[in-house]
């Protein structure tokens, strides 16, 4: 019995996934404990990808804060330039013209089609199905033409300002982007069967990566994760913004909880954008060409917020403004925060270390949004924020 | 006599055509998968010129790794070309007629001494793909053999060119035994890790598996040794299962369906867990046993 113990001591090791491992795009730290293959635990460290964002935002003023934001991630660029903009707009107390709202709509919509696509062939990839992470690919294209055709460019657009939106969008586009969205409509119908017929797929993600309601609930996940263990939440549809409460479109809820059910969240919210985009494409045109308000840039002792529903889920905008032409505080808050160090010791736990890969890029991780202001000492694993002290130091030591 | 014997070990149809038949099939490998998943794809002699470029690179040995880690890599390229060598193409053996045990002798001992390269650099994820690789061999050793003795019974001899010739006048095996061709078939992806094989170096679970520490030149050989075994297997498919081949052309376009086949499994499928392909494997061995209980019966 002693001997058996001794044994199993032995099997149990800590083996550390990142920060570099070719699972991650970018750089995080899971520390998984395993006995022989099966994980009984994980320990998230996040703060690899910090860059003082809010800091930085805080020194600059309100319109140099709008390419800050877009650049906090490089998928999700569009949706958080566009919170930003609500926020310093909820704190400056204006409203929109109606077809900036349009605009912006489609801007999020694309972003989400793109988001998605880019999410199912990345699950591809860990499924090590590499043809369908080229075919998503491929198609996730016809997404980034018909935003560069909005905007100019592909990753990050540069749409929205303070108070509209920079451009508008050319009337002899529109055929040809609804031409685009009806094909993406036929490829994503491809990409559903795919993932819940092929035999080796349905193996490797059904009943895998278990995440209960109950759970899902008391730890705050967020967004199509939490949609996936059938919570019903959705931004858009509870507290809407720009023009979602007046457009016809379902949240798409599943019970099954696991990895399965998160793959076809995201793959049936593809058929729900493109609905949104066709009914903007298709009555934009009634609206005035006005693309903004004008207004000060000087924000009044006040505070603003916004809360949007990002590819990922709630995107958190706090700013507090104190008269000048900079936020006095600026606070972010990015779904992967919210969904990755609390959902992933919960989903790997009793899972197989071969299904690792697959089941962390179904919460579909962005570590480059989630990092803000805690950092994470790697040796005593104490967490702390940051204040401007600190980062000053931090940049006098490390020169400029 | 003497120069007849040592140009065809070394020129026709010896090591010279057996390591440009390698690198043509995994040019022609890559370039078909490639535009089925909708690119354009490397050139058909990009391999070569991976290898050459290889060749030229930093031999970096890491300072934990065991004595085994600068050898195994070159005796597993040297065993898996001999067994090249031992097997007829195009109806004549490059080495002269040896029987089918030495060939999978060789076979096997290649494959091995890449699982031992990986244990030997002492890096976690080359060991972890160390021991999926030996699991996984487990796995494939017994619908390969279950299939090769169906193919030796149905022929009556175990000399390879015979089992060769036997298919050139009384057809197929694959034909009156296709159980065991499929066996065969499954086993062939198995041991040279095309999808849904490629368990022991998947890249998003274990890096590269047991070749992650490799560089330069000891990388080369590496991926040599996977192309040797591709050309190997292959081989020994025509020679078992589908007709034989007594000319260069049925040479060719054997082999080359053969790949073409192996490509198709490599671009739809995905990647099995090892407890899966254990499984898998298994499932195919027995329905290999059908075959055999039917030419024993």
């Amino acid at each position: 019995m002693a001997k058996d113990n001794e044994r199993r001591e032995k099997l149990c090791y800590t083996l550390p996934l990142g920060p570099q491992h070719p699972m991650y795009v970018e750089a995080e730290n899971l520390m998984v404990r395993v006995d022989g293959e099966t994980i009984t635990g994980v320990e998230v460290n996040i703060g690899y990808m910090h860059r003082g964002i809010e800091e930085l935002m805080q020194r600059k003023n309100y319109l140099q804060g709008i390419f800050l934001a877009e650049r906090i991630c490089g998928i999700c660029s569009g949706i958080h330039s566009v919170t930003y903009c609500e926020a310093v707009e909820n704190a400056l107390g204006i409203e929109i013209p109606e077809r900036a709202k349009y605009i912006r709509t489609i801007t999020l919509e694309l972003e989400r089609l793109h988001s998605h696509f880019l999410f199912l062939g990345v699950m591809a990839y860990e499924l090590g199905l590499d043809t369908g992470f080229m075919y998503t690919w491929r198609d996730r294209e016809h997404v980034m033409d018909m935003l560069e055709t909005l905007s100019g460019n592909r990753v990050n657009y540069g749409i929205p300002t303070i108070g509209g939106v920079r451009r508008d969008l050319p009337a002899g586009e529109i055929p040809g982007m609804l031409k685009r969205l009806e094909h993406l409509r036929k490829r994503a119908e491809h990409y559903v069967i795919l993932f819940s017929s092929d035999a080796l797929v349905r193996k490797r993600t059904l009943g895998k990566g278990n995440l209960p309601k109950g759970k899902a609930n008391s730890h705050s996940i967020v967004g199509p994760v939490a949609r996936a263990s059938g919570v019903n939440t959705d931004i858009r549809r509870d507290l809407p913004y720009l023009l979602y409460d007046e457009l016809e479109w379902n949240v798409v809820t599943r019970m099954e909880g696991d990895v399965q059910a998160r793959v076809m969240v995201k793959a049936y919210e593809i058929f729900e954008s493109i609905s949104i985009l066709k009914q903007c494409l298709n009555r934009i045109s009634r609206t005035t060409p006005e693309l903004k308000t004008k207004t000060s840039l000087f924000v009044k002792e006040n505070e603003g917020m916004s809360i949007t529903e990002a590819p990922r889920g709630e995107l958190v905008y706090y700013l507090v403004s104190n008269g000048t032409d900079r936020p006095e505080r600026m606070r972010i808050r990015t779904p992967t925060f919210t969904n990755v160090p609390s959902a992933l010791p919960i989903i790997l736990k009793g899972e197989q270390l071969a299904d690792l890969p697959v089941i962390v890029g179904s919460v579909d991780p962005c570590f480059s949004c989630c990092d803000r202001v805690t950092i994470v000492d790697e040796r005593t694993g104490e967490s702390r924020g940051v204040d401007e002290a600190f980062l000053r130091k931090l940049g006098e030591e490390n020169g400029d | 006599m003497a120069i007849e014997t040592i140009l065809s070990a070394l020129v026709y149809p010896g090591l010279v055509f057996i390591v440009f038949m390698s690198f043509l099939y995994s040019g022609f490998m890559r370039k078909v998968a490639a535009r089925m998943q909708h690119r354009i794809g490397p050139p058909l002699w990009q391999p070569l010129l991976d290898v050459i470029k290889l060749m030229g690179k930093e031999d970096i040995r890491p300072e934990q790794s065991k004595m085994g880690f600068t050898f195994w890599p070159f005796i597993a390229m040297v065993s898996i070309a001999t067994a090249g060598l031992l097997t007829p193409i195009a109806g004549s053996v490059p080495l002269g007629n040896s029987d089918v045990f030495v060939l999978l002798y060789f076979l096997i001992f290649g494959t091995l001494a890449l699982y031992l390269s990986g244990f030997s650099s002492s890096n976690p994820f080359s060991v972890v793909g160390a021991v999926r690789g030996v699991v996984q061999m487990i796995g494939y050793e017994f619908p390969f053999v279950v299939s090769l003795i169906v193919s030796i019974l149905a022929a009556g001899s175990v000399f390879p060119i015979e089992i060769n010739n036997f298919q050139v006048y009384n057809g197929w095996i694959s034909l009156s035994f296709p159980l065991a061709a499929l066996a065969f078939f499954v086993s062939l992806l198995a041991k040279v890790e095309i999808p849904p094989f490629h368990v022991p170096e998947a890249h998003q679970e274990i890096v590269s598996g047991y070749y992650t520490e490799y560089t330069g030149s000891r990388l080369a050989m590496i991926i040599m040794t996977h192309m040797l075994k591709l050309f190997v297997l292959v081989s020994i498919g025509i020679v078992f299962f589908f007709g034989g081949s007594v000319s260069l052309f049925s040479f060719l376009w054997k082999s080359l369906a053969i790949v073409f086949l192996a490509t198709l499994s490599r671009v739809v499928m995905a990647r099995m867990r090892i407890d899966y392909v254990l499984r898998f494997c298994w499932i195919f061995g027995f329905v290999g046993l059908i075959d055999l209980a039917r030419i024993l019966l």
